[in-house]
């Protein structure tokens, strides 16, 4: 082997990772590729899962007696409540649905989610993203929002054929647009890389927006489904000297706990396509913008 | 009797490398101490430059990295590329390198992942909102401080399977 012949192979494959990064960075086409080695990757992901996997099923196998009859009784309880919370939610939808009609607008899109399990945390400190245990196979794709029990978890970045990768609503290269659930502002609620905390972008100081607002989807943009609580408001701070107020949130979903998580598919039950329903949506709000960078 | 003549051991410590490299903490710690993991893929790599330089090259490192680059989502080519080069200077300097002391060589170590781990953050900035933070001098500390220990452990293993 010879020096200068490995410099030049060198150099040759800093050109080629050059022309891969340039082209990975501004478009989307090498996204088969990258589904191609995740598939591959991926049982490292369910290799490097087991201790956790393990240590629940073992609590799991010898929780005592009394624990799981507690829990199973306090299950029970939980589902009488939300069966009867659900009751009262399918006669609200009809008639909200029978009130859109009278006022000539479209009903909402249904939806059905797939629940997903977390197998594999991407380990980069600043990035907040998961890797989930359904893929295309499953019917996933690019740019579905992901959500848990208590609001708005992410979006699907990547899709291999059994895995995909999941970016949560808090890494710094995410944006939810949002409104304010109480007198429906609408901003754009952007992740800051910590698990507790988003920014709301744009707030003009003159804004009514205060501690404990939530914030709902706003479904502009067409990624995330409209009015899934996404995070309370935690500070509002006015400084006149900024053209902006400084507007910080906690997400709702268990961004570092939620071991299950929820695909959400948009259906549409009842009648009219995905695309023209968010068209009109968009169309309705003057301002619409596309906070999402994927 | 040793088929490949052992070059599926390097190939299961890469992968070993590679669990390492995703195995989180607990949710319950806090996380900031992600950025305590050493870079076990870099160190991995180096070693088997350094003993083996015939049989690990520069291809070989460069498509550790695509996997890498999809294991950690980073850019395509961005790991492929460091390790490529990293392997390169490995090669270069190989014999002086296994002649120098294990705090010799640790000191190596530090000034590569710091490389590796500069230039991670660089594209990240670019392709990302990411900043720059001082953080990312504690990957190239661990992974100094942890050398000894994977050299070790890497020579025993090489030892057992004879891998040549």
């Amino acid at each position: 082997m010879r020096e200068s012949g490995a410099g030049y192979l060198l150099l040759a494959l800093g050109i080629t990772s050059a022309l891969l990064l340039t082209v990975d960075i501004n478009s989307r086409l090498l996204d088969p590729v990258r589904s191609t080695l995740s598939s591959v990757v991926s049982p490292i992901y369910v290799v490097a899962e087991t201790p956790y996997s393990l240590s629940r099923g073992l609590g799991q196998t010898f929780a005592a007696r009394e624990t799981l009859q507690a829990e199973n009784e306090q299950l029970r309880r939980r589902v009488l409540e939300l069966s009867q919370v659900s009751a009262q939610f399918v006669t609200m939808r009809d008639e909200n649905a029978r009130l859109r009609e009278l006022l000539g607008s479209r009903r909402r899109l249904g939806s059905e989610v797939l629940v997903a399990e977390l197998i594999g945390v991407i380990p980069t400190p600043n990035t907040l993203q998961v890797e989930i245990d359904k893929g295309s196979q499953d019917g996933a794709y690019v740019g579905q929002a992901v959500i848990d029990a208590e609001g708005i978890f992410g979006q699907v970045v990547e899709v291999g054929a059994y895995t995909s990768r999941v970016m949560l609503i808090a890494d710094v290269a995410h944006a939810v647009p949002v409104e304010v659930n109480r007198n429906q502002f609408r901003s754009i609620a952007a992740g800051t890389g910590a698990f507790d905390a988003l920014e709301l972008e744009y707030v003009p100081i003159t804004t009514d927006i205060v501690t404990g607002d939530v914030l709902v989807s706003s479904g502009l943009g067409g990624r995330f489904p409209r009015g899934y609580p996404v995070a309370v408001v935690t500070s509002v701070r006015v400084d006149p000297t900024l053209p902006y107020a400084q507007v910080r949130a906690k997400p709702l979903a268990a961004l570092d706990r939620s071991r299950h998580v929820l695909l959400v598919f948009e259906i549409d039950d009842v009648s009219g396509d995905v695309e023209e329903t968010q068209a009109e949506d968009a169309a309705a709000d003057d301002s619409a913008s596309t906070g999402e960078t994927p | 009797m040793n088929p490949f003549n052992g070059g599926w051991v390097i190939i299961a410590t890469l992968i070993v490398a590679m669990v390492l490299a995703v195995f989180h903490l607990p949710e319950t710690l806090p996380q900031w101490l992600g950025w305590l993991r050493p870079s076990w893929i870099v160190l991995v790599v180096f070693y088997w430059v350094m003993a083996l330089p015939q049989r690990f090259g520069m291809i070989s490192a460069w498509v550790t990295g695509l996997l890498v680059d999809v294991l950690h989502a980073d850019p395509l080519g961005v790991n492929g590329f460091c390790l490529a080069a990293l392997t390169f200077v490995t090669w270069s300097f190989y014999e002086r390198l296994r002649m120098y002391s294990i705090a010799q060589q640790a000191g190596v170590v530090l000034l590569m992942v710091l490389g590796v781990e500069l230039i991670r953050m660089t594209v990240q900035a670019v392709a990302r909102d990411g900043g720059f933070t001082w953080a990312v001098v504690l990957p190239a500390l661990t992974s100094t401080l942890i050398w000894p220990l994977v050299a070790a452990a890497l020579a025993s293993v090489r030892r057992h399977v004879q891998v040549e």
